[in-house]
């Protein structure tokens, strides 16, 4: 039935996608080996360096770029173990469990998932301020605000996935429901919290308002942030900026790499029925 | 112990919930009501007088101590330059008049710091305390003598009346000026041109690209991993990467757009507001069509292929089963991507903060970046709060009429 | 259930691992240990300051480090962009946080730093040094004076004045410039006239781009602020003409001193720093090529300001590093190293001063610096300078009418 041309078409309009996508990336890296000399002027539009160089990225790891990773690293971690914690067992009670006020709970979950991010910044800066919690890790639990209730979203899904045959023969064996959900729900629903662990850690790994705003410290800068301080409106060092560009999106890579489908399955439950 | 386990299990659900409800509580719900407490109030960190909320009248008395100690400091040195030993007399007796009306005043807060609260007949006597020392200075003045410091001891001394803080509630005058603000009005267009133009070009260029990517046969992995590299990177970083690429003097593709004659020099890109915007769209468009084209592919997978062999077999053509199988399926799909991206698009501040920082002339300042700034750089918590509830109002609106209208379903029961 | 206790297995371990990392000092990874032979740790004085392209604030640092037994200073680099320093700075105050010790503001912030209660009052300090205020470079001082009390010293002052190629421009030309007896309309004709000439490529280069540069330029134009309507117009037409850079609308200090100092443009206006940088040999344009003058309605006054935020975690050691630094000792490394302005007045006649800095002697200059002005004085001074770059911006990249941009302007002002 399709004919030879709209293959030939289907593969070209593919190829140019993936060209659009990949073609920023790839100019970056290329200029973040050109010296200082060749990214301006003439030598701004040529493909290869005359005289590749490492020294943006040695210039950069003298500097806080690797601290600010740290700092990433460290936020992303703690925030992706509570919030997955705290949202699975809340996903489970809401998926499975009955009790008045279940509807109410989810719709303030889903509500408060579309607040602006700017609209808690401001009293969350005041109370940080207050308690001396500006500059330091503590930065983790106001980022349950982006992460939980997407976090409870895809695992409430997942949970509704669990076949409920199994629970109900634990539950005339004569197994509490916290045994039934230790025991029989959560080893079947690992894949999903692991979806929703990944996506947490993605969203709170990128995330800039709050870290800007909460941590202006440059030692607890996140690499967002960090990244967008190297550039002073005095001179723009374009060489080190896109060599940052190239090491803060690495980590970024990997996990898109290794954890595709599993990032897939989270970002596409509840955009879809089956 | 039995008993306990038995309550549990009846109670299991409220358990589980509470965790997750004290976060939120915590983290969204009471700084939403913060911000909605900071909007009734002049709120405003770099005045000593505005920098907190105050219902009612308060005195400042780190600023209190400081203005009697500089005082004093200030007379002494006064008692070395001036010519008349009378004088030098007249000094000390202002000095003493004035440690006594300080001592009284001390006499009032015993033991408190910082900034307390005060009724109407301590804001009395504060005001008359501060009234006698302003009239002891001038009298000590009116004297023929070498001075040198009048000037500057007179506005020290103007900071105990400072140091009386007039309660800073103002209703709901903050909204009113926001309303009345051409800025406001001016960011909210801004964003919403973005979002409209942004969200519509994902959704039409997402569906394509899900189409071509439903049919493609060979390399999905690769496509989908590829797919998901731009949402996946900080919008910050996207945002220097193409900062980098649209740069008057080295940008790639503001060379390319020069050459094209979209604009008319590289340097014009960044620097007129129609093309700063749209590169700004561009650049959105860029990060989240591939997103949106996964969420749509996700969605066009489970459509059955014996809905599409039947309708073949009824002599449908293509146009006909996208317009009556494809559409209609996808519909729940589109619905809930369209939600979300228009919700992100419009509070987007990372992308524009980075990329143009609200320029050239303000012209791509989107409302999140305006409220930023009003309550980080000039630190008008207050007014900043009423901003950033008008524009959370007008999620609200969006969301709503998504929901009523369009019949979105977020959770199946 | 094994599964489920292996999983919380590793989540502990994660959040102890977390837990040491977090424990870790405060300080950014990859800070050597103190050295074993180093008697006594000295306590750290954090000195919030601009990058600066010159070698002085290292010197300043290193001499007060071999100098002081007690302190060490470390000198926290923030971002260049004054904007984006200001928020940095007003964040980290406002939060009443100590990771600042001395702060080093320009001119205009002080106001507002000291209205807020920011800073530490420094009147007893100076005079512990066995200062007077009249000491110090008196336009910088009064800038941090409020209220009857001062709260900041020069780190150094400031001014806008030009510069022009001696090689190119011709000698009459040149000694109207050096009479400060031109007007902006001259300074056109020459631009066009002289642009192109000598290798150049542009007339005259200005800070134009949407920061706080571009309030002092307005200052400049205007008059302060006297004759907005042909001030912005003026400067309209320099942005639309070829003697300018077309991307003269993104064009701060580094854009200025890049094309002046690399022969690209006949006319600058900038500030004296760039006079050091010419005089270092590392640029096209030698020192010698350069002359000086004032500019027509007179130079915007500029600089820095050393102030002490009131809850320094470290007092005393801001306190002499402060004395340090605005004193003899660190204005001379400031002036001879840097070619700055020293704030402390008896440089000025100091042989070595004037030796290092041509521009104490030159005549032109010295006119210019009798000549200048300074920006609005008032508490919300962020909140004016901002509408009034947005709004000459927005007039001069084309996107708004002259008309509305001097009414936004002037009523700011009021």
């Amino acid at each position: 039935m399709i004919n030879k041309k709209a293959e030939r078409l289907f593969g070209a309009a593919i190829v140019l996608y993936l060209l659009i996508i990949i073609f920023p990336f790839i100019w970056v890296f290329l200029t973040s080996l050109k010296p200082e000399s060749e990214i301006w002027g003439a030598g701004a539009f040529k493909i290869l360096a005359d005289q590749p160089t490492f020294e943006h990225y040695e210039a950069l790891f003298r500097g806080n770029i690797l601290n600010a990773l740290k700092n990433s690293l460290i936020i992303s971690t703690i925030t992706t173990t509570y919030v997955t914690m705290v949202a699975a067992i809340a996903a489970y009670a809401i998926a499975r469990l009955k009790f008045v006020g279940k509807r109410l709970i989810l719709a303030i979950v889903l509500a408060t998932s579309m607040f602006p991010q700017i609209t808690v910044v401001g009293p969350i800066y005041q109370l940080f301020v207050k308690l001396n919690w500006t500059n330091s890790y503590f930065i983790s639990l106001p980022y349950s605000m982006i992460a939980l209730p997407v976090a409870i979203y895809i695992l409430v899904i997942h949970f509704n996935k669990v076949p409920k045959e199994m629970e109900e023969s634990a539950k005339i064996d004569g197994a509490s429901k916290m045994k039934t959900f230790t025991d029989i729900i959560l080893p079947l629903a690992l894949p999903g919290i692991f979806t929703a662990a990944i996506i947490t850690f993605i969203s709170v790994w990128n995330e800039f308002l709050l870290a800007l705003t909460l941590n202006p410290d440059s030692s607890y800068h996140t690499a967002t942030v960090a990244i967008t301080f190297l550039r002073g409106q005095f001179q723009i060092f374009w060489g080190q900026v896109t060599a940052a560009t190239v090491v803060v999106t690495i980590p970024t890579l990997i996990i898109v790499i290794l954890f595709q489908r599993q990032i897939i399955s989270g970002l596409t439950s509840g955009a879809v029925k089956e | 112990m039995r008993k306990m386990n038995a309550w549990l299990d009846h109670h299991l659900g409220y358990v589980l919930v509470i965790p997750a409800l004290i976060f939120i509580i915590l983290f969204s719900l009471w700084p939403v009501a913060q911000s909605t407490r900071f909007s009734f109030f002049d709120f405003q960190l770099n005045d000593q007088q505005k920098s907190g909320l105050y219902f009612t009248e308060q005195y400042n008395l780190k600023l209190m101590h400081e203005t009697f100690d500089y005082i004093d400091y200030y007379l002494e040195i006064e008692k070395d330059t001036v010519k008349q030993s009378s004088t030098q007399e007249r000094i000390q007796d202002t000095q003493q008049e004035i440690l006594e009306i300080y001592e009284s005043i001390q006499a009032m807060f015993p033991g408190q710091t910082g900034i307390v609260s005060i009724n109407d007949q301590e804001h009395e006597f504060l005001v008359k305390a501060s009234d006698q020392v302003l009239a002891g200075l001038e009298a000590l003045y009116r004297i023929e003598d070498d001075f040198n410091l009048q000037e500057d001891i007179m506005m020290v001394a103007s900071e105990l009346e400072t140091s009386i803080i007039q309660p800073n509630y103002v209703g709901l005058k903050n909204f009113q000026s926001v309303l009345r603000d051409p800025r406001v009005w001016q960011t909210i267009r801004v964003t919403l041109f973005f979002t409209s133009i942004s969200v519509g070009m994902e959704l039409v260029f997402g569906l394509i690209l899900a189409l071509i990517m439903n049919k493609a046969m060979i390399g999905r992995g690769l496509i989908r991993t590829f797919s998901l590299i731009p949402w996946a990177i900080p919008t910050s970083v996207a945002a220097l990467m193409w900062a980098y690429l649209y740069n008057g003097s080295s940008g790639i593709v503001a060379l390319i757009l020069a050459r094209v004659g979209i604009v008319e020099q590289a340097t014009d890109l960044m620097l007129t507001s129609s093309s700063a915007l749209w590169s700004i769209i561009f650049a959105d468009v860029w990060k989240t069509t591939p997103y949106f084209a996964l969420l749509l592919l996700a969605g066009l997978q489970v459509i059955p292929d014996s809905l599409y062999e039947s309708a073949m077999l009824d002599g449908a053509n293509k146009w006909k089963q996208f317009l009556h199988i494809t559409l209609p399926l996808l519909k729940p799909s589109i619905l809930v991507a369209l939600l979300f991206r228009t919700l992100d698009a419009f509070r987007i501040f990372d992308l524009i903060w980075v990329l143009t920082g609200g320029g050239p002339g303000g012209t791509t300042e989107s409302i999140s970046i305006y409220g930023y700034k009003v309550m980080f750089a000039q630190t008008r918590f207050g007014y900043g709060a009423a901003i950033i509830l008008v524009m959370a109002l007008c999620v609200g609106v969006i969301s709503y009429l998504y929901i009523k209208f369009l019949d979105i379903q977020l959770i199946s029961d | 259930m094994k599964r489920i206790l292996s999983i919380c297995l590793i989540m502990v371990l994660i959040l102890s691992l977390i837990a040491l990392a977090g424990c870790t000092p405060k300080a950014p990874a990859g800070e050597p240990a103190p050295a074993a032979n180093e008697p006594v740790a000295k306590t750290k004085v954090k000195f919030a300051v601009q990058a600066d392209s010159t070698k002085a604030l290292e010197s300043i640092v290193k001499a007060f480090n071999e100098k002081s037994e007690l302190y060490e200073v470390e000198a926290i680099i923030l971002t260049n962009d004054s904007g984006n320093m200001h928020d940095q700075i007003v964040n980290s105050l406002s939060s009443k946080s100590g990771e600042y010790d001395v702060i080093s503001m320009d001119v205009v912030w002080a106001g507002e730093f000291a209205a807020a209660g920011y800073l530490e009052p420094l009147d007893t300090f100076i005079k512990d040094a066995g200062w007077k205020p009249t000491d110090f470079n008196a336009g910088s001082v009064s800038s941090g004076k409020y209220k009857g009390k001062h709260y900041a010293l020069p780190y150094f002052s400031d001014l806008g004045f030009l510069y022009y190629r001696k090689d190119i421009v011709s000698e009459e030309d040149a000694k109207k410039l050096a009479s400060g007896e031109y007007t902006y309309d001259d300074l056109f004709a020459m631009a066009e006239k002289y642009s192109g000439q000598g290798g150049t490529k542009y007339g005259y280069v200005y800070q134009s781009s949407q920061y706080e540069g571009l309030t002092c330029n307005v200052n400049e134009f205007t008059a302060n602020w006297t004759d907005l309507e042909n001030g912005l117009k003026m400067m309209k037409k320099f942005t639309d003409s070829k003697a300018t850079p077309d991307n003269i609308l993104v064009y701060t200090e580094g854009e200025t001193h890049n094309a002046f100092l690399n022969g690209e443009s006949v006319f600058a206006r900038n500030w004296p720093y760039m006079n050091g940088m010419a005089a270092s040999g590392d640029y096209t344009v030698k020192v010698d090529q350069i002359g000086y003058a004032a500019l027509p309605n007179g130079g915007t006054v500029g600089g820095w300001i050393l102030g002490v935020n009131v809850n320094a975690q470290n007092m005393e050691g801001a306190k002499e590093f402060l004395a340090f630094i605005a004193g003899p000792e660190g204005q001379t490394i400031n002036a001879t190293v840097g070619s700055y302005l020293p704030g402390f007045n008896a440089l000025m006649n100091e042989p070595k001063v004037l030796q290092a800095n041509a521009l104490l002697t030159d005549e032109a200059f010295q006119k210019a610096l009798q000549s200048t002005i300074a920006r609005p004085v008032v508490a919300n001074y962020s909140e004016v300078s901002d509408v009034i770059q947005l709004r000459a911006h927005e007039y001069l990249s084309g996107n708004g009418k002259l008309e509305d941009a001097v009414k936004n302007i002037g009523e700011k002002l009021q």
